[in-house]
């Protein structure tokens, strides 16, 4: 009987505890900051490389009883290559789903590693964006921007981005190679050659580009290194001198984003052609197709690389290719 | 045994056809694609429920030496009963 009290007793004194542990709180609506302030977002995404671009939405905002927008200034602490930039609109989407965009100011200036907007409209809120052309001196080296907004009663605010370590590869994209006559690609010089500059250059052309189409056998579009047994180099002749083993591995789900262009979130980074196996590899890939591609090594072994096929065409025997490189030794 | 895949270095499978499985012979014959990468293929084999193969297949294998079929041993779910398989490529011409 004791004992039931007991509980009884526990139980109520569990219940007061509750229902006063629930006192109902009303919500408060946040008090907005006076203050002139800022944010910030990386839109570009994927390693950063050499001759790409990296870009930012940088917004900024003060009330407008206190103030306007006078510019936005953007500081690298390397300064961009040529073609580095702010956009002097801000953007709004109307009911065409299409970008609308509203003049802030004049064209940004870019001044060594500096790059600004003055204002010259009556803005108390707008995001511009920054595009960040990457110099040759930051291959390798880490990059960070300082963003910096200013209004008219005196306020800076600034927000510090990076750093973003930029990349060592190199990128090159929309190589076009033609049976028959461009045919020839060097991982070296990331181009496609004839066979005049392939005989005067033999030291140069890593991979030969064919087409056929034969009979019993699945041969088509393939990339074929100069050493490759003659049977995969059906009706070709070699130019003289041709004696690179390139190393080549076929990849068919490695659609590098940067070079493909398209929906795929996949990026092929320094440490995947650092890291790349090309022991036991042949020197040919036969019946390579759109959207695959292959990874190479060249002959001296100084460069791994990636290509990815854009587009083949059988009428016209062309492939457009896209090419990542990294020199590894 | 119920089937057999090959895939290429590219993960794409290398057969021109399906692969011909005789479970009293023991032999697999499967024709490959031309141009196929004999050196770096990764064979897949459909076994019954708790059999296992021995050895293990823990990466790509070397086809390349067509005078000597690999061999894979099925060993059944109980352990006593051991089919040992050679598997014979060629390659289409």
């Amino acid at each position: 009987m004791k004992k039931l009290s007991f509980k009884i007793l526990m139980s109520f004194m569990l219940l007061a505890l509750f229902l006063g542990a629930c006192k109902e709180e009303e919500f408060q609506i946040p008090t907005a900051s006076d203050k002139l302030q800022n944010d910030l977002i990386k839109r570009s995404l994927g390693p950063n490389i050499v001759g790409g671009t990296i870009e930012f939405a940088y917004a900024a905002g003060i009330v407008p009883e206190k103030g306007k927008l006078t510019s936005m200034t953007v500081e690298a602490s390397i300064a961009g290559a040529t073609g580095t930039y702010m956009d002097n609109k801000f953007y709004s989407t109307n009911n065409s789903g299409v970008d609308v965009g509203a003049t802030v100011g004049d064209p940004s200036t870019t001044t060594g590693k500096t790059t600004q907007v003055v204002y010259t409209g009556n803005f108390s809120a707008a995001t511009l964006r920054y595009y960040y052309k990457i110099p040759e001196e930051a291959r390798g080296k880490s990059i960070s921007f300082t963003f910096t907004a200013k209004a008219s009663n005196g306020e800076t605010i600034s927000y510090q981005a990076g750093p973003y370590e930029i990349r060592s590869m190199d990128m090159q994209l929309d190589l076009m190679a033609k049976d028959g006559t461009d045919c020839f690609i060097s991982i070296a010089d990331m181009k496609v050659y004839n066979s005049t500059f392939a005989a005067a250059n033999p030291d140069k052309i890593d991979l030969i580009y064919l087409y056929r189409s034969l009979t019993n056998v699945t041969y088509l579009h393939s990339l074929v290194a100069p050493t490759a047994d003659p049977i995969y180099l059906p009706t070709f002749t070699m130019p003289a001198g041709l004696k690179n083993k390139s190393k080549i591995v076929k990849a068919f789900t490695v659609r590098d984003q940067q070079l493909a262009r398209i929906q795929y979130g996949v990026f092929v980074d320094d440490v995947d052609l650092r890291t790349k196996d090309f022991a036991d590899a042949p020197d040919f890939a036969i019946n390579v197709k759109a959207e695959g591609g292959v990874w190479v090594q060249t002959a001296d072994g100084k460069y791994n690389a990636y290509i990815y096929i854009n587009t083949v065409n059988n009428t016209t025997k062309e492939m457009r290719i896209s090419v990542k490189r990294l020199t590894v030794r | 045994m119920s089937s057999f895949e090959l895939l290429g270095a590219d993960f794409q499978t290398v057969r021109t056809k399906a692969a011909t499985i005789d479970t009293t012979a023991q032999t697999i014959n499967v024709e490959v694609l031309y141009g196929t990468d004999l050196k770096n293929l990764y064979p897949q084999f459909t076994l019954v429920i708790d059999a296992v193969l021995d050895p293990k297949i823990v990466g790509k294998v070397d086809f390349s030496d067509l005078s000597k079929p690999k061999e894979w041993t099925v060993v059944s779910g109980n352990r006593k009963v051991r089919k040992t398989y050679k598997v014979y490529l060629t390659v289409k011409q």
